[in-house]
């Protein structure tokens, strides 16, 4: 079967989550992990793994294992998270109708690349692109191509699970993992796959990542991750992976995705659309798409930088109106940093947790809310109460924004 | 395109290559001459006397942003905010750009080498680099924005900032499968309702001195292999007064099969079909031989047009400049009803399938 878009008579499935699994900074599964969010507790420390002095934030949410003797971070979190997601899903679907679909970066180089690109061009006192040129290919035992390739994560997957449907990486920063869960949702209530392993990993506690962020101002100088406070100063870098199985048959699932959506603000490399409307119509489109009037739970993108807390909340209010009045609204980036690519994967099991069992997580590090950020948040623990719809946002650098609406099944 | 939906249809298009700054004769520039690969200027310093398929100079009528704006940009997104910027105006969608949306295959946009020349040698000591100094000198000799020319969705984002498109979107790595998501995920958007345009093509670049490097390393860079740089593009609605082209299929299979096996699954989506043209966009010799066997046994005397031979590879873009070569040579009446065949290094294979108007 040919995956593409000539497909035949269609009537649109619903989709459902049937498992889900996630190694954090604060477990090494996603039910440990929730215990530690519910408690309000926060991963966010100093980072030991490298030199930081000098750069312009010295802390992050690191996970603890170390997995050595592996090349590549992101395979190893995407591994166990994926694993822990299948065990719980207890499914089963011929090769071709099981997909992959994983949000990943590239060109963000590991460290270990960046040096291998420094002595590459020849240790003298400036960059020897001849020298550089004949050392390119002498790397070639050196450095694995996996440490570059963002497809590396989504295949490795599909040799682990035997997947030989659709298998796809989005490449959207921030919102990657958020879009990699709507091209999911898509192929299974198209009939490309009946069931899709769907999520994404951020490993970028390294020097480049930082050195990135940090130059353009958008990591936390103070190093506290607070989304929605009114100390909060940027935001902090987390990695981690978070997975989730999506399928076409309902079985034991007790939530649906019942709508996604895209937009882009179409404004500016790291800031967002002041005004908010990329952001306002991903949401609004989302909740069109899954039909859905009240919401009660929003795990907001909120990633403790001034300008995107402020503009988000703004469109929060502005999407939801009166509707807020019922609902909740937190961010786990306050306890578990900022994954990036896998980011929205995190922020949609958190979703998961709310509607699945209640359990409403809140948002670590915010004490006192920024009158600018005016919303019903979880402070301190978390918030038992029943979820029945609950909408999950991932804004990018660059304008890219994703919601996903998810209902508790009937 | 569900059955029974209206069709999807081509608007308009954009094509930056090695043959010039526009879509129309393309295709025909293609058949006549073979574009003979020169030696690389960007490849100059790191890989001296490659042979490739580079564009000229953009010239500032069609180029997007100011000089600063530029700079931010990798070339991949540079060419791929050109090329947008060329399909919306082809297009004649001047209006509520807010809405349309944006799917694009991107490959790894590549820094620049000026910063990452400058953050290297402020980052040494004498010791060799030095991990203290790539903290505060190394990162204060680089612009602030440098790492964003590394991320992948910028080819897109430029591009949306530049036009102001910001409707529903995605950004597919590609190293050639990833573009046909793209087309496929623009087709879907439209098909559902999502969007009422969307553009959907790629821009990328095998000229980068460390992509270029990659290649070498991974023993992609053989077998008369040109590395090339390009963008294309497609404007697909769901009406048009006017339609350049119908959107037929959009298929993809692989990896995991015998190539040969994959194209032969492929080709059972337009079993039946009457093609009067086959355009292929194979990597290399081995993908080459592929296509054309399958398309010569199935579609034996429609016309052949192999745009990797004139345009060598521009990697996530070749797939999207194959489908406007292919448009060019229809709407300019040469063909029928065309059928593009790509196979990529991602050791997959994806059909796309275009006809005139009726």
């Amino acid at each position: 079967m040919a995956h593409g878009v000539d497909r035949g008579p269609l009537t649109l499935r619903p989709v459902f989550v049937r498992g889900v699994g996630a190694i954090t900074p604060l477990g090494s599964s996603w039910p440990r992990s929730v215990a530690a969010l519910a408690a309000g507790k926060s991963a966010i420390g100093p980072i030991t793994a490298f030199d930081v002095r000098n750069f312009p934030s010295t802390v992050a949410a690191t996970v603890a294992e170390r997995f050595d003797g592996v090349a590549d971070r992101r395979l190893a979190l995407a591994e166990v998270a994926a694993r822990e997601a299948w065990a719980q899903a207890r499914v089963s679907a011929p090769p071709e109708m099981l997909g992959i679909f994983m949000g990943a970066e590239s060109g963000r180089a590991s460290f270990d690349t960046v040096l291998s690109l420094a002595r590459a061009a020849g240790g003298g006192a400036s960059f020897d692109h001849v020298k550089f040129g004949a050392g390119a290919r002498a790397l070639a035992a050196q450095i694995d191509v996996s440490l570059l390739s963002p497809a590396s994560v989504s295949s490795a997957l599909a040799r682990e699970f035997g997947a030989a449907g659709p298998a796809r990486t989005i490449s959207l920063a921030c919102s990657s993992s958020a879009a990699a869960i709507a091209e999911g949702a898509r192929a299974i209530r198209v009939g490309l796959c009946d069931l899709a392993i769907c999520g994404g990993v951020g490993a970028d506690v390294d020097p480049l990542m930082l050195a990135g962020f940090g130059r353009v101002g958008a990591l936390s100088a103070r190093g506290i991750s607070c989304p929605f406070d009114v100390r909060r100063d940027g935001f902090v870098v987390g990695e981690g992976a978070a997975v989730v199985i999506l399928a076409a048959e309902q079985g034991p699932a007790l939530v649906e995705l019942a709508g996604e959506a895209r937009s882009l603000d179409a404004h500016h490399l790291t800031a967002p659309d002041p005004e908010g409307d990329g952001a306002a119509r991903a949401m609004r489109a989302a909740l069109a798409a899954s039909r859905t009037d009240t919401v009660d739970y929003v795990q907001a993108h909120g990633t403790s930088t001034p300008l995107n807390d402020a503009v988000e909340a703004a469109a929060i209010q502005r999407v939801l109106g009166k509707r807020l009045d019922r609902a909740l609204v937190s961010s786990v980036k306050g306890a578990l940093g900022h994954w990036i690519a896998g980011a929205g994967a995190l922020g949609f099991l958190a979703a998961v947790e709310a509607v699945a069992n209640g359990n409403v997580l809140p948002t670590a590090g915010l004490s006192e809310p920024d009158p600018s950020c005016a919303l019903p948040h979880v402070m301190g623990t978390a918030i038992q109460r029943s979820v029945d719809v609950a909408l999950v946002n991932a804004f990018a650098f660059g304008g890219a924004n994703c919601s996903l609406v998810l209902r508790r099944c009937a | 395109m569900k059955r029974g939906a209206p069709p999807i249809v081509v608007s308009g298009a954009a094509a930056l290559s090695a043959f010039g700054f526009g879509w129309r004769g393309l295709g025909r520039a293609l058949r006549d001459r073979a574009l003979k690969p020169a030696v690389s200027t960007q490849l100059q310093e790191s890989h001296a006397g490659v042979l490739a398929s580079e564009l000229a100079s953009i010239p500032a009528a069609v180029d997007v942003g100011d000089a600063r704006t530029q700079k931010l940009m990798s070339r991949a997104a540079r060419l791929g905010a050109v090329a947008v910027k060329q399909a919306l105006d082809d297009a004649g969608w001047a209006d509520a750009r807010e809405e349309i949306g944006c799917f694009f295959g991107v490959g790894a946009s590549g820094g620049s080498m000026t910063e990452l020349r400058e953050m290297l040698r402020a980052s040494r000591d004498d010791a060799g680099f030095s991990l203290t100094r790539f903290g505060s000198a190394g990162l204060a000799a680089c612009s602030p924005l440098f790492a964003f020319q590394l991320m992948n969705n910028f080819t897109l984002c430029h591009a949306a900032i530049q036009s102001g498109v910001a409707g529903p979107n995605s950004a597919f790595y590609s190293r050639g499968n990833g573009t046909l998501v793209a087309l496929a995920e623009a087709a879907h958007a439209l098909s559902e309702g999502d969007c009422a345009r969307a553009l959907a093509g790629a821009a990328d670049t095998a000229l980068h001195p460390v992509t270029f490097a990659e290649l070498v390393r991974e023993g992609r860079a053989q077998n008369g292999f040109v590395p090339g740089e390009g963008a294309g593009v497609l404007a697909l609605t769901r009406e048009a007064e006017q339609p350049l082209a119908v959107l037929e299929h959009c298929g993809f299979r692989g990896p995991g099969l015998a190539p040969s096996e994959l194209v032969r699954e492929l080709l059972e989506g337009v079993d039946g079909l009457e093609v009067d043209l086959v355009v292929l966009a194979p990597w290399g010799a081995s993908a080459r031989a592929t296509l054309r066997e399958a398309a010569e046994a199935r579609f034996a005397g429609a016309a052949l047009l192999d745009i990797s031979l004139g345009l060598g590879d521009s990697l996530a873009a070749t797939p999207a400049l194959a489908w406007v070569a292919a448009l060019d040579l229809l709407v300019s009446g040469e063909a029928e009803r065309a059928l593009i065949l790509n196979a990529g290094t991602d050791a997959a294979v994806g059909a796309v399938l275009l006809g005139r108007p009726t």
